[in-house]
């Protein structure tokens, strides 16, 4: 994965500021057609190959805001406006929620192992000794990989004393778990939405921003002008994504536009309740491992890859379902808009009636930006008693779902817990065998993204830096809470 | 030698600054050097102001060091400025 603090994630942050500006100021369908040019002016030094393609970049960024199927939909004869015009007439549901462009693919060369100029030539040659397939030769004193009988295994990489041999990945290729993104023919990125899982690694990992999600914004932000009763359903992830705390996050969102707010960590303690009864039965019943079943990606991964496992989750709902249906139970007319950083969740909203939006920690920050407003600088609002789920709000972490289960369990000491912290290509290897070898645990977590919901593909901030800024007051003072204290041994 | 005063560095931590990659530079203490560290009195700020100039060339993240306002922060050049502010 790429690190969040890049030019790709800056420009990305700046044309949708920019879109949801207009869109407030109602001259989006005028202007729209301008800001590839005010993003990129001529002056800019290009980062691509010219200004000229820079900017046509810009347009398919915004095309993919808009929420539009590059792939498919894209009309270079269109301009913006018109296509503005049809998404502020029509709602459609972004699914697949991903989109190529393959004009941005920069048709990577395939995954390869090289040796470079730092080969010495050694005496030793462990390269030579542990490569698998003999394919290593010498040649003037220096390695040689035969391409054509290389298997990519990396042994040469991992033995070299010189760290002469480089691994040349194709990004995108590498971060699929499940092997949905390909080059074709012509060496270009797709997606084979048949296995894609939804989980947002590919779009995460592609320094040219060739694979991007498809948003589903401009229906929020919608519903927003229209002053119909909208709630925001905050996921526990949310703390620690913004300079302040909880109820300073929800002022804030309440001065965008929100009706109301509500903390999602409400319906991840349903979620934890029904798991907790539903694996005392299952024990009882002898029935073996549950997993858990509040991360979409891998509800995903067992649609679409893993079918045994259907029986073995959790029939409990997300947290986002009980939180919605709860919304629309106060009150049938609300809107609930569900803020998170996933981007599998808009494929389960799509599929229910009670989510009428999602957007990403990404977008409310655009939002945030387009309208002036300062988490920082906002009166805390009162959350309410948050005494019953307040625990639930660790849903967000690794490892977090399974302990508020087991606060939910009668005898917690004699379930053992799993956590899968991340499903990767090895992961989901591993997970295929369970049919055969089934896990030695009785609740097994999984989290698709590595470390939880906090480093999902839409956050703002580095999993190392919300870490610290979780918790009581930490946000108030951010530089304040990250200082380490000094251990001494 | 005379003890010298510490340098007084602000971090903004407004919104604007803190989305756009100042949030990043909260990992100071990660890298910034311990010898310039323990000479600079690092805080969090809120909105410097900067921002909302118009026409102004440099962007977010911002960051004061002594008296002056650094814009387009980065984790190289904040190292930098701040061993500067404190060895000068």
């Amino acid at each position: 994965m790429l690190e969040i603090n890049n030019q790709y994630n800056h420009i990305r942050a700046k044309v949708q500021t920019e879109v949801l500006k207009q869109f407030f100021g109602d001259t989006l369908e005028q202007d729209v057609d301008k800001i590839p040019f005010y993003i990129i002016p001529k002056e800019r030094v290009p980062a691509r190959c010219c200004i000229y393609k820079e900017r046509a970049m810009i347009r398919y960024r915004i095309m993919a805001m808009l929420g539009i199927n590059i792939e498919e939909d894209d009309d270079e004869m269109k301009s913006l406006s018109e296509y503005v015009k049809e998404v502020l007439e029509k709602d459609t549901p972004p699914v697949p929620i991903l989109t190529t462009i393959s004009t941005a693919c920069s048709a990577c060369p395939p995954d390869r192992y090289l040796i470079s100029d730092a080969c010495r030539g050694c005496f030793a040659r462990p390269c030579l000794a542990n490569c698998p397939k003999d394919c290593i030769s010498f040649t003037n004193g220096k390695a040689h990989i035969d391409e054509s009988r290389c298997i990519r295994c990396g042994k040469c990489e991992g033995v070299c004393p010189f760290h002469a041999v480089v691994h040349i990945p194709v990004p995108c290729e590498q971060a699929c778990p499940v092997d949905a993104v390909k080059k074709n023919e012509e060496g270009y990125v797709e997606i084979d939405y048949k296995k894609c899982i939804s989980c947002g690694r590919c779009a995460t990992s592609c320094p040219f921003g060739a694979i991007v999600e498809r948003s589903g914004l401009i229906p929020v932000v919608k519903m927003l002008k229209s002053k119909e009763h909208v709630t925001a359903m905050i996921a526990p992830a949310i703390e620690g994504q913004f300079p302040g705390t909880l109820s300073q996050i929800k002022s804030a969102l309440l001065a965008s536009g929100f009706s109301s707010v509500v903390e999602v960590s409400q319906g991840a303690e349903t979620t934890s309740v029904h798991e907790a009864a539903e694996l005392g039965q299952r024990k009882e019943e002898k029935l073996g491992y549950m997993t858990t079943s509040c991360c979409p990606a891998y509800m995903e991964l067992v649609d679409k890859h893993i079918p045994f496992l259907s029986e073995k989750r959790s029939s409990a709902l997300s947290p986002m379902a009980y939180t919605a249906l709860w919304c629309k139970e106060q009150n049938k007319d609300t809107k609930t808009v569900f803020i998170s950083p996933c981007l599998a969740k808009k494929v389960e909203a799509a599929r229910m009636k009670s989510v009428d939006g999602v957007m990403t920690f990404v977008e409310l920050a655009s939002l945030f930006l387009a309208k002036g407003i300062d988490v920082r600088e906002m009166e805390g609002s009162d959350l309410g008693d948050t005494s019953l789920f307040e625990d639930c709000r660790e849903f967000a972490l690794s490892s977090g779902v399974a302990s508020s289960v087991l606060r939910r369990v009668e005898n917690p000491e004699e379930v053992a817990v799993l956590s899968i912290d991340g499903i990767d290509k090895r992961m989901f290897r591993s997970m295929k065998i369970w049919e055969k070898r089934p896990p030695e645990a009785d609740l097994v977590e999984v989290m698709c993204c590595e470390g939880g919901c906090i480093s999902g593909p839409g956050t703002v901030v580095k999993p190392s830096v919300a870490k610290r800024l979780r918790g009581g007051n930490n946000a108030t003072t951010p530089v304040k809470s990250m200082r380490t204290p000094i251990v001494r041994g | 030698m005379a003890k010298r005063e510490k340098v007084a560095v602000k971090i903004c931590v407004g919104t604007a600054c803190f989305v756009q990659g100042g949030a990043d530079l909260l990992l100071y203490d990660e890298f910034l050097d311990p010898i310039v560290l323990a000479n600079c009195e690092i805080e969090g700020v809120s909105c410097l102001g900067k921002c909302k100039e118009a026409g102004s060339k440099e962007g977010a993240p911002f960051v004061q060091i002594g008296d002056v306002v650094h814009g387009d922060m980065t984790e190289k050049k904040f190292c930098d400025l701040v061993a500067e502010a404190v060895h000068a």
